[in-house]
């Protein structure tokens, strides 16, 4: 991208959390990520992500009006909007989960921000494909939800929502994704970003009638290194930042059993989410965006 | 165990801050948030229990430097039980031979000593036993051991002494001796018993710590005694009271020395008490040595002589100011001061409108009948006389009433005197007897006043005497380095009876030594008594006893002490204040030499019947050295001070170091 003016290297520095966890505007987040994104991605029609002109259609009622050529009602009096290839009119949710267990992790960032982070780029970019784009912040409750929209100055409004959640209390899925269903019936993809510490069963309760729907949903685990590798050299009392109950655990334990139950979790969690057509994503929150990102395109891909 | 500075051992409560700390941390420490519970198990309770452990001997290890830094600071003292005397079977059985003068007679220490030697064979096989003598306090002459070559050899030792035995103070001694040692304790008493030995309160005879009480009194003819009771100074010479006990009539000659020259002889015939009259003897000025014998020979010798000193002074003058040289004051002090013996001031009665107020330097102190005759050059004198150390007693009288303050003094005079009727009287509501000079008087409560001088007594004053009314009646004012004594009332037989009161001369004679600031030093004492040396410019002096021998060594010249005076005859004693003999005689009641009543002993012998033993067994403190702890315990502390230190470095090195991310 050469309006950017950088070049790959430091393109894929930006997609790196640590780097963009200096940077406080989720909207610059964003845009880095994508940009960088883009940059690194070879062009492929592939992936339909592309600018160039494909057809005209006739403008139906409820177009975004910024796609109709002029020069075309000018010489016919007629409506026509461009289409593009890549383009498919897809609706993206993001389904960020603000619970207190999403606080946890860092540096360089908590589970929540690398979360915000992946939320924001993915809305970017599906922003930049002209996809209709909405969010909802749960944890116990839906506490934030703008409904999916490709209009201009929507991606903002999105972002800004991301931006704003906070961690605390605890999870309850079926409870977002009854809300969810209530508030979405078109089609699309449905990102969850989430630690999912829940019980398997009861969130598949929850995304089952989503793709029985036909919502094509991604199951973002977002999980800390110390999560997964937990390092303790000597007794230590962990508190559960959602329940508030403690465990004494012993060093030896988290060395050689805890990881055992972490892996299974995963997955079990991955086993179940392709059971019922759903995708699951394991991220680290020090690991790059970009994978996030080209798995966004690759589900956007299957759609078409 | 016990402890020289116990207060300390309140220190050990600090053993309650490592116990917080901990408790804290506990609660505290490694607390660290996660994500979620639910993947995680408590840890194994055995790395939970080794935990526990770790934190309970660091725990241990800070409780127990804190109680020894307490206990050391305490100064623990044990005492080593293998010399400390075991149980024996049948207790311990303590013998009390009393060598006090009476048991001086003819033949009868010897007898006692035959009961003890009797008293230790009759001992259980088990038993411990002890040697005690008892004269003016119970001695310990052996060890408590069940040796009994020791104790027979321990009563081969004995000697009679001069001073008197009370039985009250001695079973006193025994039963704190008694509370110490292995039960039962069974006492054996080998005395004379006399009569006059039993302490005026029955119940100081009884021990709680005794269980039996078992006398053996040596066998002894019917007392045919003479004793010198007391020797007297007279005006002209000396008297020698003379007592004799016995059945039938007796005679002997009683010898006078003076200063080692023979002074005459008398006869006396007994039984009965006799004063002999020696007059006509010259005194040499100072201390006279008066020595009266008993040249007939009888059962005690030791009272057969007595030793008195005699002080040869002329009379320190004391001016007495007056208008009136013939008048009744100066009646009443001189014949006030003259009636007591131990008293040797003299009233030299002075007119106070002619006197020299330069002469005022030559006396200690003087005394004004009325204080309204001094005038403003005399009191001035008076003041500065006062000031630089002299004493000052003034009466009130007809000139004070019409002063509106009394000389020297100050004070106001409130108003007109007080003027009674005839029939109406004042008497003393007040009297501070805890002062000096009228701890040693008597009898103010009956003194009746009708004219009093209303003074008022200022800050600084000190008021001895009280008026029912709460008026001053006797104030003391200290004035530079002397002091004032002022009296509301006066001299004269006409405001008060005071000076026709028996108390006019004790207060008369006890003012003169409280103003003059000289003390009276006593010249006569008892066998067994104490003498005080005080230390006056780093020396206490030196005595001589009646052998000629000296008491104190050179160190011991240098401390204060109480010298016991053990020996009869005359004691010189060498201090920097001056010379001075005292003499010293046996206790005038060992001379009485009837035998407790048959059934006062069986009293006192049946209190101990129904005693039960203490039980267990105590330490015997009085014979075994106690050692010191405190040495040990720092070494004991420095060793816990390394091992807690070691073992919480290891301790919080993983959690300084390591931990969680």
């Amino acid at each position: 991208m050469a309006a950017l003016g950088v070049s790959r290297s430091t393109a894929r520095e930006l997609l790196q959390p640590e780097v963009l966890s200096h940077l406080k505007n989720l909207d610059l987040v964003a845009r880095s990520v994508v940009e960088g994104f883009l940059i690194g991605l070879h062009r492929s029609p592939k992936f339909g992500f592309s600018q160039e002109f494909a057809e005209y259609r006739m403008y139906n009622e409820g177009d975004d009006p910024r796609f109709i050529d002029w020069n075309v009602y000018a010489r016919s009096e007629r409506m026509y909007i461009k289409r593009f290839l890549g383009e498919t009119n897809s609706h993206l949710m993001l389904l960020l989960d603000a619970s207190a267990s999403m606080g946890f992790g860092g540096p360089p960032v908590t589970k929540l921000r690398y979360g915000q982070f992946l939320a924001a780029s993915l809305a970017y970019l599906a922003s930049r494909q002209h996809d209709a784009v909405g969010c909802m912040i749960f944890d116990e409750e839906v506490r934030d939800y703008r409904a999916p929209s490709s209009r201009s100055g929507k991606l903002q409004s999105v972002l800004h929502c991301i931006d704003s959640a906070e961690a605390r209390t605890g999870t309850k899925f079926d409870k977002t994704f009854d809300k969810f269903r209530e508030q979405v019936i078109r089609r699309g993809l449905v990102a969850v970003i989430s630690d999912f510490y829940c019980d398997i069963d009861r969130l598949l309760d929850g995304v089952r009638p989503l793709a029985w729907q036909g919502q094509d949903v991604v199951l973002f685990q977002v999980l800390d290194e110390q999560e997964l590798n937990p390092d303790f050299k000597a007794n230590v009392l962990l508190e559960d930042l959602e329940t508030g109950e403690a465990v004494e655990v012993a060093p030896e334990f988290m060395r050689e059993a805890y990881p055992g139950r972490i892996r299974a979790h995963i997955d079990q969690l991955s086993k179940a989410a392709a059971g019922i057509g759903a995708d699951h994503v394991l991220l680290r929150t020090t690991d790059s965006l970009d994978q996030a990102l080209r798995n966004y395109l690759l589900f956007r891909q299957r759609r078409q | 165990m016990s402890f020289l500075a116990p207060l300390f051992l309140i220190g050990a409560l600090a053993v309650a801050m490592p116990f917080w700390l901990h408790r804290l941390q506990t609660q505290s420490s490694d607390r660290k948030p996660f994500s979620s519970a639910m993947l995680l198990e408590t840890t194994e309770q055995q790395v939970h229990v080794r935990k526990k452990l770790r934190y309970f001997v660091l725990l241990a290890l800070r409780v127990a430097l804190l109680a020894l830094l307490a206990l050391a600071f305490a100064k623990p003292l044990w005492t080593d039980p293998d010399t400390l005397p075991g149980p024996g079977p049948d207790g311990t059985h303590l013998i009390l031979v009393d060598t006090s003068a009476s048991m001086s007679r003819e033949g009868v220490f010897d007898a006692a000593l035959d009961l003890a030697r009797d008293a230790i064979d009759a001992a259980p096989a088990g038993a411990m036993l002890q040697v005690l003598a008892a004269s003016h306090n119970v001695r310990e002459v052996s060890r408590l051991s069940a040796d009994r070559s020791a104790q027979l050899a321990a009563l081969r030792t004995l000697r009679t002494e001069a001073a008197r035995l009370d039985f009250g103070l001695a079973m006193t001694a025994i039963d704190r001796l008694a509370e110490s040692l292995p039960a039962p304790v069974m006492l054996h008493f080998v005395s004379d018993l006399q009569d006059s030995g039993l302490p005026t309160r029955f119940s100081d005879l009884v021990s709680s710590h005794v269980a039996a009480l078992k006398t053996h009194v040596p066998l002894a003819a019917r007392p045919r005694n003479w004793s010198i009771d007391g020797i007297r100074p007279t005006a002209s010479g000396i008297d020698v009271v003379v007592n004799s006990a016995g059945e039938n009539e007796m005679t002997a000659i009683v010898a006078l020395t003076l200063n080692g020259v023979a002074a005459g002889t008398r006869n006396v015939r007994g039984p009965g008490t006799t004063t002999l009259s020696f007059p006509d003897l010259t005194f040499a000025t100072g201390d006279n040595r008066v020595r009266a014998d008993i040249v007939e020979a009888d059962d005690l010798a030791i009272d057969s002589s007595r030793f008195e000193v005699i002080r040869n002074e002329p009379p320190a003058p004391i001016p007495l100011l007056t208008a009136n040289s013939g008048g009744l004051p100066v009646t009443y002090l001189s014949a006030a001061l003259h009636s007591d013996p131990t008293s040797n001031w003299r009233v030299e009665p002075a007119d106070i409108g002619r006197f020299d107020s330069r002469t005022l330097t030559r006396y200690g102190w003087i005394i004004i009948d009325d204080a309204g005759s001094i005038d403003p050059e005399l009191e001035t004198a008076l003041t500065e006389f006062v000031e630089n150390g002299g004493g000052l007693l003034a009466f009130a009288g007809q000139r004070t009433a019409s002063a509106a303050r009394v000389p020297v003094l100050g004070n106001t005079i409130a108003g007109a005197s007080i003027g009674l009727g005839n029939d109406q009287f004042l008497s003393i509501g007040q009297v501070d007897t805890a002062h000096p000079l009228l701890s040693g008087t008597d009898g103010w409560y009956s003194v009746r006043l009708s004219r009093t001088i209303p003074v008022e007594a200022r800050f600084d004053d000190e008021v001895l005497i009280r008026l029912e009314n709460d008026e001053p009646f006797l104030i003391e004012r200290r004035i530079g380095r002397g002091r004032a004594l002022f009296v509301t009332g006066g001299l004269e037989n006409q405001w008060n009876d005071l000076p026709v009161r028996p108390v006019f001369v004790t207060f008369a004679v006890e003012a003169a030594r409280y103003l003059s600031g000289a003390e009276q030093i006593e010249r006569s004492f008892a066998a067994g008594a104490a003498l005080p040396l005080t230390l006056v410019g780093g020396t206490s002096g030196q005595v001589i006893d009646p052998d000629g021998e000296n008491v104190l060594s050179l160190a011991d010249t240098t401390r204060a002490q109480r010298i016991q005076l053990d020996k009869t005859g005359f004691y010189e004693v060498y201090t920097s204040q001056g010379n001075y003999t005292v003499a010293v005689n046996p206790d005038p009641r060992e001379s009485e030499l009837m035998a407790i009543a048959a059934e006062t002993l069986q009293r006192w012998v049946d209190t101990f019947s129904g005693t039960d033993p203490p039980a267990g067994t105590a330490s015997f403190e009085t014979t075994t050295e106690p050692v010191e702890l405190w040495h040990a315990l720092l070494f004991i502390l420095a060793l816990v001070l390394i091992a807690e230190s070691v073992l919480a470095n290891v301790y919080l090195a993983p959690r300084t170091s390591g931990g969680s991310n």
